[in-house]
């Protein structure tokens, strides 16, 4: 099947540097692709090139199939949606909304059909008379969709469209996007520096790293599984320690030794690897209990605990002798009545850390 | 009464009121007493030293307004200054505009040059230009004037509209282009009509400019282009005092009139999208 959006091989300028080099991407039509990436990497550029509001110096963009690369951005069958929504102050929400159907010589009552259906789609309903500055913030993100819905573009583009909202705009506006969607199913490519809007919107993830697609895969994937170091340093959700590969393949690390499983089978031993893990992978045992404790497990003392929306973790420093190192454990049963001093024993599930070479 | 710690004691709001007050007095009668004077001039019939008001009264000066040569030239003005705003704001506009797209140095430039035909002293500015006119066979001509004022309304309203452009919010463009606008489209749909009041602003704002050039008119026009300005000047030459206070107050009427449209307009400049 054709995707309805495609990028092949997109080289564009940004910045000072080399900007974005050999971007290959594609949505299929219904289909939400979030880009994500630290600050500064591209993102905006990459949209703004696909929009045709950023040039190219190399690659090409398809909408449908067609080559749209020498396309001005009106003819390219994409509507680009700004981070904060850009209505025209001069027209009402209705005018706001038939605009792009007016400009194509649409007149008369199937605009006003398709406004209504678009406002509809958003819950704006009877909204079309309203001046758009009268709106709050939630109902001009809307208004903006409802737009971009009425000119059934193949593909929409948002920009960080979560972005500066607090927690209940958020859901508003997540919710009237996968209400734009539903309404006529355009591909969706979006940019986003929040993994947890990501996570929530989106079907695949693509992470920009260095100017290029560092990883492309399923949120759960994407999470659980990063690709390199990059990946797994941008996602923030993973510690480093220093391994080594050993005789019988298993990996030491100040956390104990672990089996990799195929991971690493052709890896000389003696390689020095970087092995990243997330909290959740940390086992933690109290030093006075005897049967249980595993004997590869690590020493280490409690130096607090950090409380996150989502969980909490307890903050320990290994007793490694060579640094010392902190290391996030996640508190689940018998994690959660210790206090700073308290001298632990820590192991490393195995099966959830990452291990990278060079 | 003391007064508490974080307010203002009573006996000092009274003086800044005071102060106010007697500066708000200055100023209007700053404003409007040399306009109260000419009224009184154009409708004197008779008043002489020592008197301090006229002691007689006469209707005459305003009455031979429509057979004597002011009306004329009232005419005259009002064209030149219409259309120096009007052809002065069409000129601007893509002129602020592309200004304000340069970045750096270019930008200091460019608005530098627009702004050397408002810095240079009229006199100078109008030598020059009679020189070129004459070339073209323009001088002593409307047209000639109506070119001579636009080079400095256009050098204003260039930098009027530099600023307009600066603040202006160049995301509009880009979500009308996406939308499916062509260029011109965007112009007539979204820009146009978001720049309507600045339009507005800038073409009183040339209108207000023409409308005070002498020294452009005159050595432009070499006397046959007869402007209120220069017709008022000719009447104090030649000692007719009252009819030179109807010229005087007729110079004021339209800017103020200019000024009451400035003000509307500014109030309905919406620049920012919502």
């Amino acid at each position: 099947m054709v995707p309805a959006l495609e990028l092949r091989a997109v080289h564009a300028p940004f910045g000072h540097g080399p900007g974005l080099r050999d971007v290959s991407l594609h949505v299929g039509g219904g289909e939400r692709v979030a880009v994500v990436g630290p600050s500064g990497v591209g993102k905006t550029t990459l949209l703004r090139a696909v929009a045709g509001l950023a040039p190219l110096d190399d690659g090409q963009v398809l909408v449908g199939g067609h080559d749209v690369t020498t396309f001005p951005a009106e003819r390219r069958g994409v509507v680009y949606l700004h981070q904060a929504p850009v209505l025209f102050p001069h027209l009402s929400v209705g005018g706001n909304v038939a605009f792009p159907l007016h400009v194509r010589g649409g007149r008369g009552d199937a605009v006003r059909h398709r406004v209504r259906e678009a406002l509809a789609a958003v819950r704006l309903d009877g909204l079309e008379g309203r001046s758009v500055h009268t709106l709050s913030g939630g109902q001009r993100h809307r208004a903006a969709l409802a737009r971009a819905i009425a000119a059934r573009p193949a593909a929409l583009l948002l920009d960080e469209p979560l972005s500066a909202l607090d927690p209940a705009l958020r859901a508003d506006v997540g919710a009237a996007i996968a209400a734009a969607q539903a309404e006529y199913g355009p591909a969706m490519l979006l940019v986003s520096h929040d993994l947890d809007d990501v996570g929530a919107l989106a079907d695949r993830v693509a992470v920009l790293l260095d100017g290029g697609i560092a990883q492309t895969a399923t949120p759960d994937i994407l999470f659980a599984r990063p690709a390199t170091l990059g990946v797994a340093r941008f996602l923030g959700i993973y510690q480093e320690l220093r391994g080594e590969v050993r005789r019988d393949r298993a990996i030491t690390c100040p956390l104990g030794t672990f089996d990799p499983g195929e991971r690493l089978r052709d890896t000389p031993a003696g390689t020095v690897v970087t092995v990243a893990f997330r909290a959740e992978c940390v086992r933690v045992f109290t030093s006075a209990r005897g049967a249980g404790v595993p004997g590869n497990g690590a020493r280490a003392s409690v130096v607090g605990t950090r409380h996150r929306p989502r969980g909490s973790t307890l903050v320990l420093r290994l007793d490694d002798g060579a640094a010392a190192t902190l290391t996030e454990a996640a508190i689940a049963g018998e994690g959660t009545d210790h206090v700073p001093g308290d001298e632990v024993i820590v192991t490393l599930d195995g099966c959830g850390a990452m291990v990278y070479t060079g | 009464m003391s007064a508490r710690r974080g307010t203002i004691a009573p006996r000092s709001l009274d003086a800044s009121r005071i102060v106010r007050g007697v500066v708000l007095v200055a100023l209007i009668a700053s404003s409007l007493g040399p306009l109260l004077l000419l009224g009184l001039w154009s409708l004197s019939g008779r008043w002489l030293y020592p008197a301090i008001l006229p002691t007689e009264y006469s209707d005459e000066s305003w009455r031979a307004l429509g057979g004597g040569a002011l009306w004329p030239a009232l005419i005259t003005s009002v064209a030149l200054a219409v259309s120096a705003g009007v052809v002065g704001c069409a000129v601007a506009l893509p002129i602020g505009r592309a200004l304000a797209r340069l970045r750096g140095w270019r930008r200091h430039a460019g608005a530098a040059a627009a702004f050397l035909p408002v810095a240079a002293p009229p006199l100078a500015l109008g030598t020059g230009l009679q020189v070129a006119l004459l070339s073209a066979g323009l001088g002593g001509t409307a047209a000639g004037v109506l070119l001579a004022h636009l080079v400095p309304v256009v050098g204003y309203l260039s930098l009027f509209f530099l600023g307009t452009f600066t603040l202006f919010d160049a995301r509009v463009e880009a979500e009308a282009r996406t939308l499916g606008a062509t260029p011109w489209q965007t112009w007539r749909h979204v820009l146009l009509p978001m720049l309507r009041g600045a339009a507005g602003e800038s073409m009183a704002l040339g209108f207000l400019i023409s409308w005070s050039q002498f020294a452009l008119t005159l050595v432009v026009g070499g006397g046959a282009v007869r402007a209120l300005p220069l017709e008022v000047f000719a009447l104090v030459r030649a000692g007719q005092d009252r009819a030179a206070a109807v010229g005087a107050l007729l110079l004021v009427v339209p800017p103020v009139l200019g000024l009451a449209a400035l003000r509307w307009a500014a109030r309905r400049t919406s620049m920012m999208p919502a």
